[in-house]
């Protein structure tokens, strides 16, 4: 700690004596041991040590062992114990350094080399090497370990291989031929580096022993990180408490150690609006509020010494999608009638137009939403293609464009494709999701206006997804994803041959044109390093999927956080992010 | 009288078997399972979704996988595993059991001191302005669902600051001395312990009021006051001791309900307790969490049962088991 202050003094006198001329390079940082600490730069404030910081989460995590760890519940405590090699800006969703303070590549684009930042510690004292990324790499890997990693790690059936160079280097290779290299570092954000001398032997027993391993029964001691937190305590059902790791790499501006908290604490609560409750009695800090709560918590922000924020969008957005699928035609599922409809896109881009968006956003959304035409939300500042077809709500064009198609409105207010066939069918979403069951009403109002027969019929979320991923047997469907940053890890749903290509899935050879031309898209985003280039890839896709109308989005929610005025360094990122961890701190600190 | 209780808990086997092989059979054959979510999700491939479920054994045939869960259990009384906690069901029911049997002996007591008393001041004064009341608020306390005055009384909470809202402990509980953890535990559990109470002394109350107005229509009754004993004695030598038969068979029931009398409740005031647990392992079709609570739920139900049916023994010389 001393040697931290005199390093700092000099600086100071340095740039007070101005023998360094300003604007030129900050003397560099660093902590005992850490001669290149991570530097908070993006924090606005510098902040206080001490002080706890309170939020409520609406589960039980599932597991502490972040590589099985999948569910949002268990990340939030994770993602506060562990850290992979490289981390996600969350201002701009850029990949920076983490643990790995830099990396090069091969000219091929096919081994990529890391090296640790020096002097790392877990937080039993241990230094972190490379062994360690190594081993977290092969419990991805290891047969029987649940885990979603090695989806993305694996290239057409052949997984990454790794070689450690040194205590502080190791090279990733993948495999010849496949190109992963446009979002290579993205993928190695998602391994969460593991300590081997804590793991090692129950990964020796296998993948099914690993899965247990770390499990929420564990001794919080064994629980041994290289993040800014450490677990304390684990209570089920009420709370996650979390200490300051003080080993950890990352200094704020001045080159003071983070994080500055001393206490962080998950409160476990049983709905959002329990949450509401802590949050407006003082009990909490922070509340990620509902769209529809964001007027009332705005005229209450002096009164409970809080700021709300107007958040930008999330990645997320619930769409409409059609069944395509030939396999769908039977008992509970398609006539061939309603086949050749959903199959035909002029039938698809007239339904299009007859969904009100603006409604959807005013009434389920109280306005905190904005349209969306693409299957990249528009908070996706990265990728995001605003220049696609959009279809503006107009039950005359959609009229217009089914009669174009042979569609006939008949005396009895009925809708008759070319064959006579009254065109009716179910409309199905999962039941107990409020937001989409408005908007399954709000959909099937214009669509019999427009003379056909449509049935709504909520049902369980078990029952309705292996309709979509088992039997095929439904016709229409109002359903959500959340959207990772990179369009890539949707490319289960966007490839032809993806498992979720909802519409139509598992294609041996893409039945479209258009299909083909996205999954050529994907394949050479996934090979094109430079990101302006990804990016018009990935516009040229936005653009056809508006076009062909598969699934139709409708708008992209935003988000809307609460914090208490005590908390520091706010700054709103991607998704609504109101900063990270390590630089929160409390304002005042009371003794 | 013991041979009876041995004949009870031996009949226990096959009446278990038969709830869970029914449970288990309803259970799986409603279409989807734990892995649903999973199918839904982008990054996941069907393989590793497939692969997860031979990890579960998920993929084996219905009987197989029903007899390998009673055998585990008479073999290890092992109840199988979490698949979304990949912890023993054992752990995860043993580390919320304490707090739903605090929760629920709290409001049971509460429930008996408060319910005998009134019932008998109403049955005594029967059609009096306080009988009315207690009454009306009665059948208030029967029809009110306790997720709603359990919101109530939270809001109640919200308003006034005077209790906290929601949950069973404070931040820094684990820094409290031994009377520090009891008050803050027993100001957590007023408001879930209330509204459970209220529900059930409304019944009790309404209970005891019927049957002393019974008993004291009897002869024997109308014999000791017809001899000149005073009016105390009638009521609670005589009378009070006949009236509350009916009520120990009541009393075994509550006890059945123990672990899950406050499902609903536990859900809506944050008590950390087994509610919270079954409720979402049922809709996240976590089998073995599910089956195993199913399991102690009945156990518990049919114990409250015998236990009643001694105590009834005990309090009425006229039933004999032998």
């Amino acid at each position: 700690m001393r040697r931290m202050a005199i390093a700092v003094g000099v600086a100071a006198i340095l740039l007070v004596g101005g023998i360094v001329p300003l604007g030129a390079q900050q003397p560099k940082l660093t902590l005992p041991g850490i001669p290149n600490p991570g530097v908070a730069s993006y924090a606005p404030e510098i902040g206080k040590y001490g002080g706890t910081y309170v939020i409520s989460q609406i589960s039980d995590p599932r597991t502490f062992n972040p590589i099985v760890a999948q569910d949002t519940a268990s990340t939030a405590v994770t993602g506060a114990l562990f850290e992979a090699l490289v981390d996600q800006d969350y201002l701009t969703g850029e990949i920076v350094p983490g643990l790995a303070e830099s990396w090069t590549v091969s000219q091929d684009g096919r081994t990529w080399t890391f090296t640790l930042r020096e002097g790392i510690k877990w937080s039993d004292g241990q230094p972190l090497t490379t062994e360690d990324v190594a081993f977290s790499a092969q419990a991805i890997f290891t047969d029987g370990v649940d885990n979603s990693a090695v989806d993305l790690l694996t290239f057409q059936d052949q997984p990454l291989r790794w070689r450690v160079l040194d205590k502080r280097r190791i090279q990733f290779i993948t495999p010849r031929a496949i190109c992963p290299v446009g979002i290579f570092l993205r993928l190695i954000g998602a391994i969460d580096v593991v300590p081997k001398h804590k793991l090692a032997d129950a990964l020796a027993k296998g993948g099914a022993e690993f899965n247990r391993t770390w499990g929420i029964n564990v001794n919080p001691k064994e629980l041994v990180g290289t993040g800014p937190f450490i677990l304390q305590s684990y209570v089920p059902g009420q709370r996650l408490t979390l200490l300051r790791n003080p080993n950890y790499w990352s200094v704020d501006k001045r080159g003071q150690r983070l994080p500055y908290l001393t206490r962080y604490i998950l409160l476990i609560v049983p709905n959002l609006e329990q949450s509401r409750l802590k949050f407006l009695a003082g009990e909490t800090d922070f509340y990620s509020a509902r769209p529809r709560e964001f007027a009332e918590l705005k005229a209450q922000e002096r009164q409970g010494s809080f700021a709300v924020y107007d958040g930008p969008e999330t990645f997320g957005s619930e769409f409409l999608v059609l069944n395509q699928n030939p396999a769908g035609v039977g008992s509970g599922g398609l006539t061939p009638a309603q086949l050749s409809w959903f199959q035909d896109v002029r039938f698809r881009r007239a339904l299009n137009h007859a969904i009100d968006r603006n409604t959807i956003v005013q009434q389920v959304y109280a306005g905190r939403a904005t349209p969306s035409w693409s299957p990249i939300s528009v908070g996706n500042k990265l990728y995001v293609n605003t220049n696609v077809p959009q279809y503006p709500y107009n039950l005359d064009r959609a009229q217009q464009l089914l009669a174009e198609a042979g569609y006939r409105k008949g005396a009895d207010g009925l809708l008759r494709d070319a064959q006579g066939n009254v065109v009716e069918f179910t409309l199905q979403t999962n039941a107990g999701n409020t937001d989409r069951e408005a908007i399954g009403n709000i959909l099937r109002q214009d669509f019999v206006k427009l003379g056909m027969r449509v049935t709504f019929a909520p049902e369980a979320f078990p029952s309705l997804v292996s309709k979509l991923t088992g039997s095929y047997r439904w016709q229409a469907i109002i359903i959500g994803l959340t959207g990772g940053i990179e369009p890539s890890s949707g490319r289960n749903v966007y490839l032809s041959s993806g498992d979720l290509h909802m519409w139509r899935p598992n294609q041996e050879k893409p039945v479209n044109e258009w299909e083909a031309e996205v999954d050529r898209l994907f394949e050479q985003a996934a090979c094109e390093t430079d990101q302006a280039k990804r990016k018009t890839l990935y516009a040229r896709w936005q653009q056809i999927y508006s076009e062909q109308a598969p699934m139709m989005w409708f708008s992209n929610p935003k988000t809307q956080p609460a914090v208490r005025n005590t908390i520091g360094n706010i700054k709103l990122g991607l998704q609504g992010v109101t900063g990270t961890l390590e630089t929160r701190y409390y304002k005042t600190v009371y003794k | 009288m013991l041979r009876h209780i041995v004949q009870r808990l031996l009949n226990l086997i096959p009446l278990l078997f038969g709830v869970t092989l029914i449970s288990f059979i309803i259970i799986q054959l409603s279409p989807g399972d734990f892995l649903s979510e999973m199918r839904l999700n982008p990054v996941v491939s069907s393989e590793t979704v497939e692969a997860m479920r031979r990890n579960f054994g998920l993929d084996q045939p219905l009987h197989i996988q029903y007899l390998k869960w009673l055998r585990a259990i008479f073999l290890r009384g092992d109840l199988g595993y979490s698949f979304a906690y990949h912890v023993p069901v054992t752990w995860l029911i043993g580390s919320r059991l304490l707090n739903t049997l605090i929760l629920n002996l709290a409001a049971l007591v509460i429930a008996w001191l408060v319910a005998i008393p009134i019932g008998i001041h109403a049955a005594t004064r029967q059609y009096s302005f306080s009988d009315n009341t207690l009454s009306m608020t009665a059948y208030l306390g029967i029809s009110t669902p306790t997720f709603f005055s359990g919101l109530l009384l939270l809001l109640f909470a919200f308003k006034t600051r005077l209790l906290p809202i929601g949950g069973m402990t404070s931040l820094d509980y684990e820094f409290f001395p031994w009377y520090g953890k009891v008050l803050d535990v027993a100001r957590h559990l007023v408001i879930p312990a209330t509204v459970l109470a209220f529900t059930a002394s409304a019944g009790l109350m309404r209970q005891m009021r019927g049957n002393l107005l019974e008993v004291l229509r009897q002869d024997y009754v109308r014999t000791a006051r017809a001899k000149g004993l005073a009016e105390r004695p009638v009521i609670y030598k005589h009378a009070v001791r006949n009236a509350i038969n009916p009520l120990i068979t009541i009393f075994g029931f509550e006890i059945g309900g123990l672990l899950s009398g406050s499902a609903i409740l536990e859900n809506v005031v944050g008590w950390p307790g087994l509610g919270r647990l079954i409720l979402e392992a049922l809709v996240q079709k976590d089998l073995y969490v599910v089956m195993g609570s199913l399991l102690i739920g009945s156990i518990t139900l049919v114990l409250g049962n015998l236990v009643a049916d001694i105590l009834l023994a005990f309090a009425d010389p006229r039933i004999r088991y032998d």
